[in-house]
């Protein structure tokens, strides 16, 4: 079978168990630790979706059907208490019949409750909302999650190198036939052929198409987080109103994660915390639960989300969050390069599949994606692999 | 909303001194310093990414969270066993941070190491879950009871402190003892027998010699010297 490879060691694990499942040679290559890009660093949400109703109902239903597959495929690296949604002003109860119809659309199950209700369940909330509307949303482990599809890739024959970063796309005219890498444990180079190079590099996606000398529709829109010591709610905690800064409260084992901003950067490495910006969700996830004003930050980061850019200048919270995978050979008249970027975490089983397939039809094959139903290893097994059990 | 440029004040520059290994190339181990400009919100981690991406690309370390949640970036910081990403360089309160893989694990190069052997006596299927601590005031779901991650991140902070694990290879070590113990709370009789027939084995709970360096280091509050005393009255009983 052919032999496909892919760099970035994010979502490019959800596509390296894709590819193996349906009998490709595969590699991937990371720079780093497997997932110290983007996806080991967000905040954790598996989205039911409701956060996308009000402006982009197709990434919205995608999460639903990805938060359905995930609980089924990787059900322990998930906590799954649900989310609420809580309306704190008329602004935000205005907002609610949009909110309850885009998600009926959109297939997510609702449950309206009444005040009482909410602060019965989460006694931390702000004991002034005017109403809440229960979700399926539910917590992730970021680096557990992901970590199962790369141990069941693993074991099923996937080659993963880390600390290998591509330095350059090895062409020949106007073909991709590998990539060169740079080891870093050995500090030398060296080229990897492949029939198919995938670049799935997230913010750094732009990079690896200059390789090739054409460009890709991306724009790394970091965001910053800040987690507090103790669990304020076993819910997700979000503002009912279309998705904005400072509304979103992740529980996480004995933490939360408070998030997010937005903005708009060219360099995806150069991404700071700006000091007001943790003041900002200090202050603004303080209406959703009071007592987060009076914490001290635990942990302060920032992430660059792969957006897929549709127009300059737009607000970066409006952008679509849905992925796309571009075969350079009809888009650019260059043989060999797929790439794919945009999405969420949620949704990286989709955002393979529906690469793999466009591998399946650039290779001349159709074999069924079955990562729907393949019930993940447990990620322990990705260090566990050898050792029997 | 366009890119948001911070102005920085004038920040103090720290040293960090990293042991450096690359099999064959820098081999053995030795130390290098670099120099860093740091706020007071800077991280170990933070530090750590500011050299890879303005001095040595080839600087190698894990990392992924950013929050102590995965365990990756667990390392030796000035001799003791911390997390890079929540410890703040400045809280060190030293001009010169002292960077070490942690002790008695494979290196991988730099302080990136192998985690193999940490899983040697964990078993992969043990559960990740557990119920989570009720809320106060918050009137109990009828069904559906809250769960939560387990508190252990895997780190391996406890097994490179503990001075047992390195005296002999064969001891299971802290964290798999805290692990075994966690999944005897979630499994039936039959399977808790075999789980405190594993802890009473000659690898298990008899090497412990109740240094406790493994619960003062855990970043996460497992205490795995406590499940340890656990599983020893259990053994005895
Ligand atoms: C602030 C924030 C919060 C978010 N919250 C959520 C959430 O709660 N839920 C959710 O579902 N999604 C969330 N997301 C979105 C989600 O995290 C991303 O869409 C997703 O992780 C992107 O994955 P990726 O694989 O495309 O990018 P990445 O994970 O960044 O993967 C790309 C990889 O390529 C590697 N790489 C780059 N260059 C090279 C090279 N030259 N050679 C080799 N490797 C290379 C990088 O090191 C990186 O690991 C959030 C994003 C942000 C920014
Ligand atoms: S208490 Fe036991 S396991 Fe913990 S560090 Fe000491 S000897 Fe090791
Ligand atoms: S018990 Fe604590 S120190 Fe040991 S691996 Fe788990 S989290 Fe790390
Ligand atoms: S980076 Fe995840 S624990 Fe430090």
């Amino acid at each position: 079978m052919e032999h496909i490879l892919i760099i970035g060691g994010g979502v490019g694990g959800a596509l390296a168990h894709d590819l193996t499942l349906r009998g490709y040679r595969v590699t991937l290559v990371e720079r780093g630790e497997l997932l110290s890009g983007t996806t080991g660093r967000h905040h954790g949400l598996l989205h039911s979706g409701g956060r996308y109703v009000f402006h982009d109902a197709e990434t919205a239903r995608e999460c639903y059907e990805e938060n359905r597959i995930l609980r089924h495929i990787a059900s322990e690296a998930i906590e799954p208490n649900g989310g609420l949604f809580i309306a704190l002003n008329e602004e935000d109860i205005s907002h609610q019949d949009r909110f309850l119809e885009g998600c009926n659309a959109a297939g997510i199950p609702t449950a309206p409750l009444s005040p009482r209700q909410a602060m019965s369940r989460e006694p931390a909330l702000n004991p002034a909302l005017l109403a809440a509307v229960g979700v399926p949303d539910a917590v992730m482990d970021a680096w557990r999650l992901a970590m199962a599809f790369f141990a069941t890739a693993r074991a099923n024959g996937a080659a993963i190198r880390t600390f290998c970063e591509v330095t350059d796309l090895k062409m020949l005219g106007r073909q991709v036939a590998g990539v060169r890498v740079i080891d870093h444990r050995s500090g030398l180079s060296e080229t990897i052929g492949a029939d198919l190079v995938v670049n799935a590099a997230g913010p750094w996606s732009g990079r690896i198409a200059a390789m090739a000398g054409i460009g890709v529709p991306i724009q790394p829109g970091p965001g910053v987080m800040v987690a507090v010591r103790g669990r304020v709610t076993q819910a997700v905690v979000n503002r009912l109103h279309p998705a904005g800064e400072g509304d979103i409260i992740v529980p996480q084992r004995r933490l939360s994660v408070l998030g997010t901003t937005a903005w708009l950067a060219d360099d995806p490495d150069q991404v700071t915390a700006p000091a007001e910006h943790v003041a900002r969700l200090f202050s603004l996830c303080a209406e959703l639960v009071p007592a987060v004003a009076a914490m001290a930050p635990h942990a302060v980061w920032s992430a660059s989300r792969p957006l897929l850019q549709s127009s300059q200048d737009q607000d970066p919270f409006a952008i679509s969050r849905t992925f796309d995978c571009f075969d350079h050979a009809a888009r650019d008249g260059i043989e060999g390069l797929v790439t794919l970027i945009g999405g969420k975490a949620t949704t990286m089983r989709a955002m393979a599949e529906q690469t793999a397939d466009l591998i399946g039809r650039k290779t001349g094959r159709d074999i069924a994606c079955h990562t729907r139903e393949t019930i993940l290893l447990p990620y322990r097994r990705y260090w566990r692999g050898d050792m029997g059990n | 909303m366009k890119s948001e440029t911070t102005e920085k004040k004038p920040s103090p520059q720290i040293e960090f001194r990293i042991e450096r290994y690359k099999p064959g190339l820098i081999d053995p181990p030795r130390f290098q310093s670099f120099r860093v400009a740091v706020d007071d919100q800077m991280s170990v981690l933070d530090g750590l990414e500011q050299i890879r991406l303005r001095q040595d690309a080839g600087l190698m370390y894990r990392h992924s969270c950013h929050h102590s949640a995965c365990g990756t970036c667990a390392c030796r910081i000035n001799g003791i066993e911390r997390l890079a990403c929540t410890t703040l360089i400045l809280s060190l309160n030293t001009e010169t941070v002292v960077l070490e893989p942690l002790h008695g694990f494979p290196r991988l190069g730099d302080l990136a190491v192998e985690m193999t052997p940490f899983y040697r006596d964990i078993d992969p299927a043990w559960s990740l879950l557990t119920p989570a601590e009720s809320i106060e005031g918050a009137a109990e779901p009828a069904a559906d009871p809250p769960l939560r991650l387990e508190a252990c991140i895997e780190c391996g902070c406890c097994v490179s402190s503990c001075p047992a694990a390195h005296r002999n290879a064969e001891f299971m070590g802290p964290a798999a003892l805290a692990a075994l113990h966690r999944q005897m709370a979630k499994v039936d009789s039959p399977r808790q027998r075999d789980l405190l027939a594993a802890a009473a084995s000659p690898r298990g709970e008899r090497l412990c010699e109740r240094a406790l360096n493994c619960s003062r280091v855990c970043p996460t509050d497992v205490y795995p010297a406590r499940h340890i005393a656990d599983l020893r009255r259990l053994v005895k009983a």
